[in-house]
C-alpha cells in the first residue's frame, strides 16, 4: 500500500508532462493537442548532437561502470587491494555527485591541479592549454566522471547480489575442474549474478541518460545534453518553451525505456552466443597484464576521490592560486568564516529533509519486509519480482520526465512549498535505495532467533525491538546512511517540489558552481560532501561502540 | 597415490592438529573425522589448493609422486565435493557436466561421454533438464558426475552428506563409494558422521590434535 | 526623435504621479509590519547575496518586513513557478512576492498578466529615479515599464583584460577579431540563450551593421538576413581562433571571469563597470586586470524588481522595493567594497548631504569614470533576443 502512494503521484506526474507534450495547456491558452512540439523538439538545433551525446554519456557510462565493476570483481576479489576498497566504499558512496563533479574539474581541467603540478616543468605550459578536456562535445568527460561514481554503486549491489551466491565454493569447484579463477568468474558467477542485478544497472542507465546537475557542470555546452537542454525549455521565459519541453522530457522517458528494452535484447543475445563458448572447456585465458590493471583501477579509484577532496580543500584555503603555481600563492580562511556564516539556513533544510526522510523510508521498509515475513509464515507467496519493479520504478523513470507535471499538480492542491511535500518527494527515491540496501541482508537474517526470542518474553515487539533490531542495527544504520545520502544529493526535486523555499546544500553548490570563485565553491561542495560523511561515519561507528564488547557482533 | 608428509596447518602461530602423515592408494577412501573446528575442511582446501592467507602450511603433499604445492589449484587435477552440490543454475545438466570436459575434446565425444555418465548413474535422459527441477539425491550424483568427468587424479569431498535426507544416504553413499572406487583414483573423504566412512583408513583429526 | 519624446513625456507623468499618490503610502507601511516577502533573484554572486542581506536587515529594523533571498540561477525556474500557478489558479498566497525581472522575463510576464501592478507611482522613492538621462529605466529593452517594475540598478557592458599577458586590447569587435587571432584559444563568449551570451552577440551586431535603424523597431519587419549578415560574417571568421574552437562555450560572465584569472582567456566581460575592480579586491583577479570599453560605446540596461500577480505580501514587498530606490541604499550598493552596481538615482535629484556622498564614492583600481565608460547603447527591441538566440543556435549548436 506505501508503493500505490509513491506511484499515483508518479503516474499524474508523467501524465501531466504526456499531455503538456502534445499541446495541452490550458492556463496559457494552449487548448488544443497537436504534434507540433515534436515536429519542434526534431528539428530544433543541434538536437541531434544533443542526442547523441546523451546517448554516448548515458549509455557508454553504464556499460563501462558495469564492465570496470565487473573486472574488479573478476581479477582483484579479496587481495589485498580488495580490502582497501572494501573500507573505501562507503565513503566513496557518500560522496555526492555534484561535490565529486566539482572536484573532478578543479582536478583534471586544464587549469586543473594535474596540469599545475605538471607545468611548467613537465610541460612548459605558462597558460593553461586549449585543450578540450572537460565538457567536451561528445560527453566523454561527464561520462568518465559517471563511471567514477556508479562503480562504487555497483559494486555495492553486487556485494548484496553475490551474498547468495556462494562464490568461495563456485570458485572451489571451478578452478578444481582446471578452470582459472577469471574463467570461472566469467563463465560461472557473472551469469548468475547479472539477473541480480539488473534492475540496479537499469536504474544507474535512467540516471545517466537524464541527469541534469552533473551534466550542467561537466557535460558539454554547445549544445549540451537533451536533460540540460530540457531543463532549460522549462525554465525558458516563454511559455511555449514549456511544451516543447514537456516533449523533450517525454523523449528522454522513450530513450530509456528503448535503451532497457537494448539491454535486454543486449543480454538475450549474449545468452544466445556466448552459449557453446562457456562450455567449449576453454581454460587458459591470455589476461595478463588485466590483474595488474584491476588494482590500478582500485588504486585509482580511491586515488582519484582522494584527490578530488583534497583539491576541493586547497581552494577553500585560498586567497590567490595562479596557474602554473603548486600550491596557492597566499591563503585565507575568509571562506570558511563566510561559509560558516552563510550555510545554516541550507544545512539545517539539507539535514532536516534528510534524517526525516530516511528514518521514514528505514521504518517503511521494515515494515514491508517485516510484513513479508509475515506472509512467508501464513504461506502466501509473495511476488517478490513485481515489488522490486515497483520499488525500483522511482528510480528507472527519468527525474525531469515527471517532476515538473508533479510540481502543477501539488500547486492545484496547494501542497508546494511545503517542508513535507519536499521530504515526501526526496523519500519517493530515497525509498528504493535502502530498500536494495537494506533488503537481502534483512531477507537473510535467521528468523529463527526472533522466534525463540517470542517465545522467551511472549511478546513479538519486545523480541522484534531487543533482539532483532539490535542485530540488525549496523546494516539498518548503513542503509538509513545512504538513504541520507541520496536526500542531500537530490537537486530537481528540491528545485521543482520546494517551489524554490528551501536552499539544499546541494542546490546552493550547484548555483554557485555557475559562479566565478572556486574558493567558496569548494566551501560548499565541502559541506555537501561532509553531510552524508558524517552520518556514514556514526552509522559505522555507533554499533562498533554499542557492540564493542560483543565479538560475535563484529563482521 | 596421495601422500601427506608430516603436514601442519598453522594459524597465528598454532597449529590445528599435530603433524598428519598419510598415504592414500588408488581406489582407496580414506576418511578424516573429527569434531567441528578441528581443521577438517582446512586440510582438504590445503590439498586442493585453495587455502586461505590466514593459514600456513608445512609438510609436504605430493600425488602420483610430483609434490603439488608450487602448482596452482587449477593446475592440480584434484576435484572436490562440497555438501552443497553447486551445480551451475544458469546451465542445464548435459552442459553442467560439458564443463568438466577437456577443450580439445570433440563434441560428438562430449556427448557421448555425457550419455554414458548420465546412464551409469540412472539418470539417462536429463540431459536437458534444469537443476533446479531435479531431487537432492539426483542433484549430489550429477555433482560427482561432473567432478569425475574431469578425470582428475585425486578426489577430496568434504562432507558430501549432510545435506541429504536419512533414506537417501545410504543409496547415494554406495552409489559414491562405487563409482569412485571403479575410477581406481585415491579419495579422501571428510565428515563428523562415521557411518559416511568407508572401509579403509580412518584418521581421527582431534586425536592428532592439541 | 520618437524615443525623446516619449521619454519626456513619461518623466513628466511620473512626477505627476508620484505627487498624488503620496498619501497612500502610511498605509501601505502599516500594512507591511509584520509581513514576510519571499525574494527571488539571482543568487551567483556572493557579493550580490550580502547586500541583499543587508538591504534585508535594514528594511527588517526600519519597517517591520522580513525578507527572505530565495537564491536562484535563472529566472526562468520563478516565471515557471509562476506559471504553474496561473494554471491552476491560484491568485492568492503565491510562492513569490517580489521578483528582479528584466528584458524579455518582464516582457513575457507583463504581456501574460503574471504581474501585480502598476505600483511605482505609490513609492515616495521613485521620485529620485534619473528618468531623464537613463533612458532605460523607462523601457526596458524597449519595452514600456509603465510602472509596472521598480529599478534599482544600472548596468553596462565594459570588457576586462588581463594587462600582465597582453600589450594592446581591443577598442571594438574588428579589433577582437585580430586580438583573437594573436592570441588563439584565448578569446569567447558566453553562449547564448545565456544572459551575458546574447548581449555581447547585441553589441557586436549594434557594432557592425551598416544601420542601425532596424534594430530598434520589430524584428518581423526587417530583412533579418540582410542586417545580421556582417555579425555572422564575424563570428564565423573569429570560430576557430576561439577558446575551445568555439565548440565549448561558457554559461556566463562569472564563468569567464574564472577562466580570465587562470589565464585560459585573456578578455572576459561583464556587466558591472566595477566587477573588475570588486574581483580584484576579493582576490578573484589578479590586480593587472583593468576594464575598457569599445569605442562606439557598448550596451547599458536596468535592472528591476517586479511584483508577482498573486502575492500576498504586497506591501511588505513595495516596502522593500522603495528601501531599494532609497539614496542609503544606492549608496551602500554603489560602495565597490561591496557591490559596486551603478546608481538609478539622478544624483541632483538628491538632498546636498546625499550627494555629496554620491560624489565621493572611491573608484577601484580597475574602474573606469562615469566619463571614460563613454556612450551606453540603447538595447534593440526586445522581439530581436529571440530571433538573434535561434540564428546562433542554428548556427553554432552542430
Amino acid at each position: 500500500m506505501t508503493l500505490v502512494c509513491f506511484l499515483s503521484a508518479i503516474v499524474i506526474g508523467l501524465i501531466s508532462t504526456w499531455t503538456q507534450a502534445f499541446g495541452y495547456m490550458p492556463s496559457i491558452g494552449f487548448n488544443h493537442f497537436s504534434v507540433i512540439h515534436w515536429i519542434r523538439l526534431f528539428s530544433y538545433p543541434g538536437f541531434n548532437s544533443s542526442l547523441i551525446a546523451t546517448m554516448i554519456s548515458g549509455i557508454g557510462a553504464t556499460l563501462l561502470a558495469f564492465i570496470f565493476t565487473f573486472f574488479l570483481f573478476a581479477f582483484s576479489y579479496h587481495n589485498q587491494f580488495w580490502r582497501l576498497l572494501d573500507q573505501a566504499l562507503a565513503p566513496l558512496l557518500a560522496v555526492p555527485h555534484a561535490a565529486f563533479a566539482i572536484g573532478f574539474l578543479f582536478l583534471a581541467a586544464p587549469s586543473g591541479w594535474v596540469l599545475r603540478l605538471l607545468s611548467p616543468g613537465l610541460t612548459g605550459f605558462v597558460v593553461p592549454p586549449d585543450w578540450s578536456l572537460m565538457k567536451d562535445a561528445y560527453g566523454i568527460s561527464l561520462m568518465l566522471v559517471m563511471v567514477l561514481k556508479e562503480i562504487p554503486f555497483l559494486i555495492l549491489m553486487s556485494l548484496g547480489a553475490l551474498g547468495r551466491i556462494d562464490v568461495r565454493r563456485s570458485l572451489a569447484v571451478g578452478r578444481s575442474l582446471g578452470y582459472e579463477t577469471v574463467q570461472v568468474w566469467i563463465k560461472i558467477i557473472l551469469p548468475q549474478l547479472y539477473p541480480k542485478i539488473r534492475l540496479a544497472l537499469f536504474a544507474v542507465l535512467a540516471y545517466s541518460l537524464s541527469v541534469v546537475d552533473l551534466a550542467l557542470l561537466v557535460g558539454p555546452t554547445a549544445p549540451p545534453t537533451m536533460a540540460v537542454q530540457v531543463f532549460r525549455w522549462f525554465n525558458d521565459p516563454d511559455f511555449e518553451y514549456r511544451l516543447l519541453g514537456a516533449a523533450g522530457a517525454t523523449l528522454i522517458l522513450l530513450l530509456v525505456v528503448s535503451s532497457i528494452g537494448l539491454l535486454y535484447l543486449l543480454e538475450a543475445g549474449v545468452k544466445l552466443i556466448f552459449r557453446s563458448w562457456l562450455i567449449n572447456g576453454q581454460r587458459r585465458s591470455r589476461f595478463f597484464l588485466f590483474s595488474t590493471l584491476s588494482n590500478f583501477l582500485v588504486l585509482a579509484l580511491v586515488g582519484v576521490s582522494i584527490g578530488v577532496i583534497l583539491v576541493l580543500l586547497v581552494w577553500s584555503f585560498t586567497w590567490r592560486w595562479q596557474f602554473p603555481d603548486f600550491l596557492p600563492a597566499t591563503w585565507s580562511t575568509q571562506f570558511w568564516r563566510n561559509g560558516v556564516l552563510q550555510i545554516g539556513g541550507p544545512i539545517w533544510n539539507t539535514i532536516s529533509t534528510g534524517i526525516t526522510a530516511s528514518f521514514l523510508a528505514v521504518i517503511l521498509v521494515i515494515g514491508c519486509l517485516e510484513n513479508e515475513i509475515l506472509m512467508l509464515k501464513r504461506g502466501l507467496k509473495t511476488n517478490t519480482t513485481k515489488i522490486l519493479w515497483l520499488i525500483y520504478l522511482p528510480l528507472l523513470i527519468p527525474q525531469i520526465a515527471f517532476l515538473f507535471g508533479v510540481q502543477v499538480t501539488l500547486v492545484i492542491l496547494r501542497l508546494d512549498g511545503i517542508w513535507l511535500s519536499l521530504v515526501w518527494s526526496h523519500l519517493l527515491f530515497v525509498l528504493p535505495y535502502v530498500f536494495l540496501s537494506l533488503g537481502p541482508i534483512y531477507r537473510s537474517y535467521d528468523q529463527r532467533i526472533t522466534d525463540v526470542a517470542v517465545t522467551l518474553c511472549r511478546s513479538p515487539w519486545q523480541a522484534f525491538l531487543k533482539v532483532k533490531l539490535p542485530m540488525l542495527m549496523r546494516p539498518v544504520l548503513f542503509s538509513a546512511a545512504i538513504g541520507f545520502s541520496v536526500s542531500v544529493a537530490q537537486y530537481l526535486p528540491t528545485l521543482f517540489i520546494g517551489a524554490g523555499r528551501f536552499d539544499t546544500i546541494t542546490t546552493e553548490a550547484v548555483n554557485l558552481a555557475s559562479g566565478s570563485d572556486r574558493r567558496i565553491v569548494s566551501v560548499y561542495a565541502l559541506f555537501q560532501l561532509l553531510t552524508p560523511l558524517m552520518v556514514f561515519l556514526s552509522a559505522l561507528f555507533i554499533p562498533r561502540f554499542y557492540f564493542r564488547q560483543r565479538k560475535g557482533m563484529q563482521i | 597415490m596421495l601422500k601427506l608428509e608430516t603436514v601442519q596447518i598453522y594459524i597465528d602461530g598454532r597449529p590445528l592438529f599435530s603433524s598428519l602423515s598419510l598415504e592414500i592408494k588408488p581406489g582407496e577412501i580414506a576418511s578424516i573425522m573429527g569434531p567441528s573446528g578441528c581443521g577438517k575442511s582446512t586440510l582438504l582446501s590445503a590439498i586442493c589448493g585453495n587455502l586461505a592467507d590466514v593459514f600456513v602450511l608445512s609438510g609436504d603433499v605430493s600425488l602420483n609422486e610430483r609434490t603439488i604445492l608450487a602448482l596452482p589449484m587449477e593446475k592440480r587435477r584434484i576435484g572436490i565435493l562440497f555438501q552443497d552440490d553447486l551445480l551451475f543454475p544458469h546451465m542445464n545438466i548435459a552442459e553442467n557436466l560439458a564443463f568438466a570436459l577437456p577443450s580439445e575434446m570433440e563434441k560428438p565425444e562430449k556427448k557421448e561421454k555425457i550419455r554414458e555418465a548420465l546412464m551409469k548413474a540412472g539418470l539417462s535422459g536429463f540431459e536437458k533438464r534444469d537443476p533446479e527441477t531435479l531431487s537432492g539425491g539426483q542433484r549430489a550424483r550429477v555433482s560427482l558426475l561432473r567432478s569425475l568427468l574431469a578425470e582428475p587424479e585425486a578426489i577430496l569431498l568434504d562432507e558430501p552428506f549432510s545435506k541429504l535426507d536419512q533414506e537417501l544416504k545410504d543409496q547415494i553413499r554406495s552409489f559414491v563409494f562405487e563409482t569412485i572406487r571403479s575410477m581406481d583414483i585415491p579419495a579422501l573423504l571428510v565428515s563428523h558422521d562415521h557411518r559416511d566412512c568407508p572401509q579403509g583408513q580412518i584418521i581421527n583429526l582431534a586425536n592428532q590434535g592439541e | 526623435m520618437n524615443t525623446m519624446l516619449k521619454i519626456l513625456v513619461l518623466s513628466l507623468m511620473t512626477l505627476g504621479s508620484v505627487a498624488v499618490h503620496a498619501d497612500e503610502w502610511p498605509a501601505i507601511t502599516k500594512k507591511a509590519r509584520g509581513q514576510t516577502i519571499y525574494f527571488n533573484a539571482w543568487g551567483g554572486s556572493s557579493r550580490v547575496n550580502n547586500y541583499i542581506r543587508w538591504a534585508a536587515t535594514e528594511v527588517k529594523q526600519k519597517y517591520g518586513v522580513v525578507v527572505k533571498h530565495v537564491k536562484i540561477t535563472d529566472i526562468g525556474d520563478v516565471v515557471n513557478r509562476l506559471l504553474a500557478e496561473k494554471s491552476a489558479h491560484r491568485t492568492s498566497g503565491g510562492s513569490v512576492d517580489l521578483m528582479w525581472i528584466n528584458g524579455e522575463n518582464f516582457k513575457a510576464m507583463k504581456k501574460n498578466q503574471l504581474l501585480s501592478g502598476p505600483f511605482t507611482e505609490k513609492l515616495p522613492n521613485y521620485r529620485f529615479v534619473d528618468t531623464e538621462n537613463k533612458p532605460t529605466v523607462l523601457f526596458d529593452f524597449t519595452t514600456p515599464v509603465d510602472h509596472m517594475e521598480a529599478p534599482w540598478g544600472m548596468a553596462q557592458l565594459v570588457f576586462m583584460v588581463d594587462t600582465a599577458r597582453v600589450t594592446w586590447h581591443p577598442s571594438g569587435m574588428k579589433q577582437l577579431l585580430k586580438f583573437a587571432k594573436e592570441h588563439p584559444g584565448r578569446v569567447t563568449y558566453p553562449a547564448p540563450p545565456s544572459f551575458h551570451g546574447t548581449t555581447f552577440i547585441k553589441q557586436a551586431l549594434l557594432e557592425l551593421a551598416t544601420d542601425r535603424t532596424p534594430l530598434y523597431q520589430a524584428v518581423a519587419l526587417a530583412d533579418f538576413n540582410r542586417v545580421t549578415a556582417p555579425l555572422w560574417e564575424f563570428l564565423d571568421e573569429l570560430r576557430p581562433y576561439m577558446w575551445r574552437k568555439g565548440k565549448t562555450f561558457t554559461h556566463g560572465a562569472p564563468e569567464m571571469k574564472q577562466l580570465l584569472n587562470d589565464g585560459e582567456i585573456f578578455i572576459s566581460l561583464s556587466f558591472n563597470p566595477n566587477d573588475a575592480s570588486n574581483a580584484i579586491a576579493n582576490g578573484e583577479l589578479p590586480d593587472t586586470v583593468r576594464t575598457y570599453v569599445h569605442e562606439s560605446g557598448t550596451i547599458g540596461n536596468t535592472h528591476f524588481v517586479g511584483i508577482p500577480f498573486n502575492s500576498n505580501a504586497k506591501e511588505g514587498a513595495m516596502v522593500f522595493a522603495n528601501y531599494l530606490m532609497s539614496p542609503m541604499a544606492q549608496l551602500h550598493k554603489a560602495k565597490p567594497s561591496i557591490w559596486g552596481d551603478p546608481t538609478v538615482l539622478a544624483v541632483d535629484k538628491l538632498n546636498a548631504k546625499d550627494r555629496i556622498m554620491f560624489n565621493k564614492l572611491p573608484l577601484g583600481i580597475a574602474t573606469l569614470s562615469p566619463a571614460a565608460l563613454g556612450k551606453v547603447l540603447l538595447e534593440p527591441d526586445s522581439s530581436w533576443v529571440d530571433a538573434l538566440e535561434k540564428a546562433w543556435l542554428r548556427r553554432y549548436h552542430k
